[in-house]
């Protein structure tokens, strides 16, 4: 079994993204899986995106526009 | 006239640092790869041509690895002479073979070196520099500035005037976001430009004998709520910082986070008498081709091209002034003066949670106001004292360089503890027939205004229900220009039984440090004051308590930050009170009790000096 390698992009473990904690993962080429060396999260890419993408669940105003008179404007 | 300024800033940094790290995996460590130094200057070239399409002025900011390539030195030269950039000299950026050669170390971070070292890499460095372009620098920078560098830099080259010289609130929070790998502690320090006062990097000078000399600028224009609450670098006003983030669309690569970020701090004008600032400094690592924190070359590239654009649309509609560092440095200085201070009433613009904070710093302090937990003082770092804090090999903080806080409610905790202790906050509780309700719970909205020297945030009434009492206490805190003390009234607007009387118990939970963890408490003294008598207790984690009726004021003097913070309180049957702490609750209490009717005030006054 060879050596693990960084996949492309850089994927950064989506667990540990979720508790503040940037850490590239390493490609098991022979099992087709992305792996975190400080967790025990595994997954393929498609897992990968998909975890990224729950990730996001806190940033309820990830995509709002606010306005210069929103910055004081509350329970709109 | 808009005086919402940006300074845009760009390095030819030979080798990134992230794109060694990625490009070069799997290959033996090489800085003088050459791909790696092609790349590096494409990028830079990349970030000059973005700024300049949307009618931006940049400061070029030359590496010390730099400075050896002739097409770098060209490059600035030209874009100087066409576009009016400035050049100047980074201190970050040090890789290189040369200076691998020449220094014998992998360190990179000019504060973390010795003072012997620092002298001679500046020395280095501004006479390449001087080699190259025939003059000295207007305006440097690193992540970090130490006041000893600064005094050096300023006494051996006078010409400096502007310098990128901390990340704000980069500490232990970008410490574990990096897997415990990245060393830049810098907590404490202001979020906006400041002038640093000789002692100390953070603390702002208060008067021409503690000025440093230059104007200090944060290294990128930070969310004043998320990067507080979590990791700094994916918060700013770097736009692949918010890719880092993950705060954009996949699928239509839209990121309104990053133009909320600046609008906010355009917002910012409101509260610092019509001025407003902005920074944006990519190294060229981040726009690395292979890509990074998931995102293709392409989304980078596209983020950072978006972020000119806004930058370049609002100076077109005339709501922007684009101005190199050493203007900048300039204009600050002819715009505010020692002891005005920066303030900024944010609001969350990311989570949907509608908190809201008040920042405040000046040259005796920088405090953080919650609304969210009822005006709760959750942040508090007492400049008053200048504390001395050498930095780097041959002292006693190597890497720390964060200033040191009395209340930080997320190091030491806040108002909630794990069912034992107290963590740090200042706050109040009413007390009811055995009722008792702390205001942190009662979240709330504030408004500012300024009326002659003071800062004033005016807290939305809040309810306060027990069994058989309701009241609606208003909470007024007043900073004042120049003064060491935060004030803070507490008025009894109405009571459901306006015949009733309540029990207010206005506290404040402190320690000190920098981190996570607890200090040796032993050093510190505890006392409470009454006309000519006093009360003095050595701090032996034996969980005393002393209550003076009547107290003229209560302190703690915190020798290893030179620090003494007191509470002084007014009002009907006051009584000032300390509280030593213990083992599990390494903490100290400072307090003041009354008793308020409908109508009545209580006020205190929480100070801060230097101990000695």
């Amino acid at each position: 079994m060879a050596q693990a390698g960084k996949g492309k992009l850089n994927y950064r473990c989506p667990s540990c993204f979720m508790r503040d904690l940037d850490i590239d993962m390493f490609y098991d080429s022979d099992k087709g899986e992305y792996y975190c060396i400080r967790c025990q999260y595994t997954g393929t890419e498609e897992d990968v995106l998909a975890k990224n993408q729950l990730a996001r669940f806190r940033y309820r105003d990830m995509m709002k526009r606010f306005s210069m008179e929103d910055f004081e404007t509350f329970d709109k | 006239m808009s005086q919402f300024v940006v300074n845009i800033i760009h390095r030819p940094e030979m080798v990134p640092e992230y794109a060694e790290k990625v490009t070069g995996h799997g290959k033996a460590e090489d800085l003088g790869r050459k791909a790696l130094l092609t790349e590096s200057l494409d990028i830079f070239k990349t970030q000059q041509q973005l700024a300049h399409e949307n009618g931006l002025k940049t400061t070029i900011q030359m590496t010390y690895a730099s400075l050896f390539n002739d097409e770098a030195v060209e490059l600035a030269k030209e874009d100087h002479a066409k576009y009016g950039d400035e050049i100047a000299l980074s201190l970050l950026g040090l890789p290189c073979k040369e200076f691998r050669e020449k220094y014998q170390t992998k360190d990179f971070c000019i504060w973390m070196f010795s003072m012997e070292d620092k002298k001679a890499i500046v020395t280095d460095v501004f006479e390449k520099f001087h080699e190259r372009f025939g003059f000295y620098p207007e305006s440097t920078g690193s992540y970090y500035m130490d006041a000893d560098l600064i005094n050096f830099i300023k006494e051996k080259y006078p010409s400096v005037k502007c310098a990128v010289a901390t990340c704000w609130e980069e500490g232990p929070k970008a410490y574990h976001t990096c897997n415990n790998s990245w060393y830049t502690f810098m907590d404490g320090g202001p979020w906006a430009p400041w002038i640093p006062s000789k002692v100390n990097t953070h603390a702002p000078a208060a008067n021409e004998e503690e000025d440093s000399g230059i104007v200090a600028i944060p290294h990128l224009s930070r969310d004043l709520i998320a990067c507080y609450d979590g990791n700094g670098s994916n918060f700013g006003t770097h736009p692949q910082n918010v890719l880092r983030g993950m705060i954009y669309d996949t699928e239509t690569w839209e990121y309104p986070y990053l133009y909320n970020l600046i609008d906010q701090y355009r917002y910012q004008e409101k509260f610092n008498n019509g001025y407003a600032y902005n920074m944006m400094f990519v190294g060229p690592g981040w726009m690395n081709k292979m890509g990074r924190w998931e995102s293709p070359y392409e989304l980078l590239k596209k983020s950072y091209s978006d972020g000119c654009a806004y930058y370049g649309k609002l100076k077109k509609e005339g709501k922007l002034l684009d101005l190199t560092m050493s203007e900048f440095a300039d204009f600050y200085r002819a715009k505010k003066h020692y002891t005005e201070p920066e303030c900024a009433l944010w609001r969350d613009i990311l989570y949907g949670s509608d908190k809201q904070l008040f920042w405040y710093c000046d040259p005796n302090m920088r405090a953080c106001v919650n609304m969210d937990q009822g005006g709760a003082i959750v942040d508090l770092r007492p400049y008053a004292a200048k504390l001395y804090w050498p930095v780097g090999i041959g002292t006693p903080h190597v890497t720390d360089a964060s200033y040191p806080f009395l209340i930080q409610e997320k190091y030491r905790a806040g108002y909630f503890t794990h069912y034992a202790g107290e963590g740090t906050i200042r706050s109040a509780k009413l007390c009811h027939n055995g009722e008792e309700v702390d205001l942190a719970l009662c979240r709330t909205k504030a408004h500012f205004s300024q009326e002659g020297s003071d800062r004033v945030l005016t807290l939305d009434p809040v309810e306060v229900v027990f069994s058989d009492l309701t009241v609606k206490l208003q909470t007024v805190i007043t900073f004042r220009e120049g003064d060491s003390s935060i004030r803070i009234d507490r008025h009894i607007l109405e009571m459901s039984d306006p015949e009733a009387e309540v029990d207010i118990n206005e506290y404040m939970v402190g320690c000190y440090g920098t981190t996570e963890y607890a200090e040796d408490m032993t050093s510190l003294t505890l006392s409470a004051v009454k006309g000519e008598g006093a009360v003095s207790l050595p701090y032996e984690y034996k969980c005393r308590e002393v209550s003076i009726p009547g107290a003229d004021r209560v302190s703690c003097t915190l020798p290893p930050i030179q620090t003494k913070v007191s509470l002084l309180g007014e009002g009907p049957e006051k009584a000032g009170y300390f509280k030593e702490g213990y083992a599990f609750s390494p903490m100290f209490t400072l307090g003041y009790t009354g008793k308020l009717c409908e109508k009545e005030v209580f006020t205190t006054w929480l100070k801060l000096e230097r101990a000695n």
